[in-house]
């Protein structure tokens, strides 16, 4: 993150120490408010670093709001309140000196519906580059959209066609241009907001192939209404209702033995 | 008048009917039905109107003309009459026969056995069309009558009704326009007949003057439309420069940079601008305005009359900023949050995404929404007839007074006007050009925004 701003880092390089863990963020006692409407209610958990963590529950329950927070995506909202604290490598992300727009190039993106700019396929890349001015020549541009089409998989299928518009593409490519968009400005985090949920079976497939790839050097939090992906793709899962943070944990232990019962009702489809 | 009243009655009794019948077939069972009852009652209620209502109004206009020609034949010395007094003597014969009293100025001696005709052929005729409509819906009730049974498809008639209806409509709109321009080019070649056609569009020398007698001093006018069209290019360009910036900028800042409480007020306060007469406009110009630049001018050390291109072009500029920022506004609006949320999640602030995302994907309408305005400031009489100027001088200095293609038409036909020299028709070929001149912008704007765009569906 930037150099201002620093809050609580002794107290997070403790934590680190004593867990002895790879902790990536902290989110504490986080509420969210649409005018007087609680969204999520007093969340703490913390997401450990190049793991994938899933959030799963019904719709309306709080997950994509929550994942919002972590890149300030709220902050577009009118009406909307964020209280509590969200420490990002032991920054905390809602400090008053702390730039969002800056934090944004920091944590990626993805959203719903694949939302590919209608521009071409190359520029739809070389679109965050270009913003930051990471890249000014030439070259360096053609390397970086190189490189983030072939880690989104998707390099093979347009090279022949990078000067195309990118709505042309399938459902599927669009949201695979959509991931080398987020990485070309290599974040550190990378929020999915149900990726998968306009895509078919097949296309699923390779994203969550792509995904299990992204993990070895991105921090992603997923939120997804399909259960067995969050249980494929996932190292840690947390259960949210009615905007609370019903539970968290493994995913392993989420899916076979939950420590809650309405965890348990929602995993196995007897919900409510 | 006791037509329509029958004709009404019996479409909302075959209305009534359709629905009862079809309803009593199946004994209220609907789903039985292939259409519902209000279909049924739509069908014979259409039979019934539709067809008596043109017979209706063409009987009205044949039967006018009919009883026309056949009074006045009975008019002693009919054959020596000129067309306006063809319309005074029928007139007389009217009043006489409709008023009981007798009107001195009215009455005629002579016309007696025509106003008596006149009379006894309107009522003829009034009984008629009465019998006509009435047996008419009477078949119609029960033929159709008959025809409703459970598996009649009466949804599919109504809704092809309905489609012929709307694309009447369009056409009526289609053939209107077309009608217009005939009027136009048949006009102009009229006058193309007596000034040439490269005088017209090369010419610099604007001077519509015909002589009434042959040994007058300037007697030939001069149809050079380049100054007349130059002034009203430079006003519509100086109205784009205060309105295209002003309005673009006002319409990104309702759209995506204003709080909604504010968005919500100020909007329709723009608007209110677009409701203003231009008469109004025009005198603000005038009396407000040109002055005030004439002074300011006079301070500044520049020489700027009162009837200034300035002037006009300012004023114009601010009546169609609403059309710029109203329209810019929607579009605007209308380009997906997805996209928006996409470009700020990579760290894109506002006005990053609105320069390289927003804005290339709301183009078209922009870009129509600019050509709107254009087409209005091209088009815009009131503010330049009354703050411009009349002077048609080749000048590219605002500060000067100039005149346009709209104003001259209307110097041309102001007053009482023969349509059969120069003068007057130079007008048609003013509006010719002017329709020309939109009708390429627009073709013009069609080609770049199609080449440009950024399609996001």
């Amino acid at each position: 993150m930037t150099d201002t701003g620093i809050v609580n880092i002794s107290s997070f390089n403790k934590l680190k120490k004593s867990k002895n863990i790879k902790i990536k963020a902290i989110i504490k006692n986080l509420s969210v408010f649409y005018s007087d409407k609680c969204a999520v209610d007093n969340v703490s958990m913390n997401i450990n670093a190049r793991e994938v963590t899933a959030m799963i529950g019904p719709s309306g329950c709080g997950k994509s709001t929550f994942i919002r927070c972590l890149n300030r995506m709220n902050d577009v909202i009118e009406n909307c309140t964020v209280k509590g604290s969200i420490l990002i490598d032991g920054y905390d992300i809602y400090h008053p000196k702390i730039d969002e727009v800056k934090l944004r190039s920091q944590i990626g993106m993805v959203f719903q519906k694949p939302n590919p700019f209608p521009k071409s396929i190359y520029d739809n890349v070389a679109y965050g580059p270009r913003l930051h001015g990471i890249a000014t020549k030439k070259n360096d541009l053609d390397n970086i959209v190189e490189e983030s089409l072939t880690k989104a998989g998707l390099f093979k299928e347009v090279k022949d066609r990078l000067n195309d518009t990118a709505i042309g593409l399938s459902g599927g490519q669009q949201q695979r241009l959509c991931i080398a968009r987020t990485i070309s400005i290599s974040p550190s985090i990378i929020l999915m907001d149900e990726p998968c949920s306009a895509l078919d079976p097949i296309a699923t497939a390779v994203i969550e192939e792509l995904i299990e790839n992204l993990k070895k050097s991105y921090t992603i939090l997923i939120v997804t209404h399909n259960m067995q992906q969050a249980a494929r793709v996932s190292e840690k899962t947390a259960f949210f209702h009615l905007g609370k943070l019903i539970e968290f944990g493994d995913t392993k232990t989420i899916f076979t033995n939950p420590r809650e019962k309405q965890t348990l009702g929602y995993i196995t489809g007897r919900y409510g | 008048m006791y037509v329509v009243i029958a004709i009404l009655l019996f479409s909302f009794y075959g209305f009534y009917l359709g629905k009862k019948k079809s309803a009593n077939l199946v004994s209220n069972k609907v789903s039985e039905l292939h259409s519902t009852p209000i279909y049924h009652g739509y069908y014979i209620f259409l039979w019934c109107f539709v067809p008596s209502l043109i017979v209706l109004i063409s009987w009205q206009v044949l039967d006018n003309y009919l009883i026309k020609s056949l009074v006045l034949n009975l008019v002693p010395g009919f054959e020596t009459l000129d067309k306006g007094n063809i319309n005074f003597v029928f007139e007389k014969i009217k009043t006489m026969a409709t008023q009981e009293t007798i009107d001195p100025f009215f009455y005629d001696e002579q016309l007696i056995p025509a106003s008596k005709k006149y009379n006894w052929l309107t009522k003829i005729s009034n009984i008629t069309l009465f019998t006509v409509i009435l047996s008419f819906l009477a078949i119609v009730l029960v033929y159709v009558k008959n025809k409703i049974q459970a598996e009649f498809t009466a949804r599919v008639y109504v809704e092809k009704f309905i489609k012929t209806i709307l694309f009447m409509c369009s056409v009526v709109a289609i053939f209107t326009t077309l009608g217009i321009v005939l009027s136009l080019l048949l006009e102009s070649l009229r006058f193309f007949q007596s000034v040439s056609i490269f005088d017209f569009l090369f010419g610099t020398h604007w001077s519509p003057q015909i002589a009434i007698r042959e040994d007058q001093v300037g007697s030939s006018g001069a149809f050079g439309s380049v100054p007349v069209l130059a002034g009203t290019l430079l006003i519509t360009l100086i109205a784009m420069t205060v309105s295209v910036p002003v309005g673009l900028f006002s319409a990104i800042y309702l759209s995506d940079y204003a709080p909604r409480k504010v968005r919500t007020i100020m909007k329709p306060l723009l608007e209110i601008l677009a409701g203003i007469p231009t008469v109004v406009y025009g005198f603000f110009a005038a009396l407000t305005i040109g002055p005030f630049l004439r002074k300011f001018g006079e301070s500044m050390g520049l020489d700027i009359v009162s009837e200034s291109a300035l002037a006009a072009g300012l004023v114009m500029g601010i009546m169609i900023i609403p059309f710029i920022s109203s329209l810019s506004d929607d579009v605007i609006n209308a380009v997906p949050q997805e996209l928006k949320d996409g470009s700020y999640a990579l760290g894109a602030t506002k006005s990053e995404t609105m320069v390289r995302v927003i804005l290339p994907a709301a183009l078209p309408g922009i870009i129509g929404s600019i050509l709107l305005a254009v087409s209005r400031a091209i088009g815009e009489t009131m503010i330049v007839v009354m703050a411009a100027g009349m002077s048609a001088r080749l000048t590219a200095n605002p500060f000067e007074a100039v005149t346009t293609v709209t104003v001259q038409i209307v110097t041309l036909l102001v007053g009482d006007q023969e349509f059969d020299n120069p003068k007057t028709l130079a007008a048609f070929a003013l509006g010719l050009q002017l329709f020309l001149l939109t009708l390429f912008l627009n073709l013009f704007a069609l080609k770049i925004v199609q080449k440009y765009r950024e399609k996001y569906e």
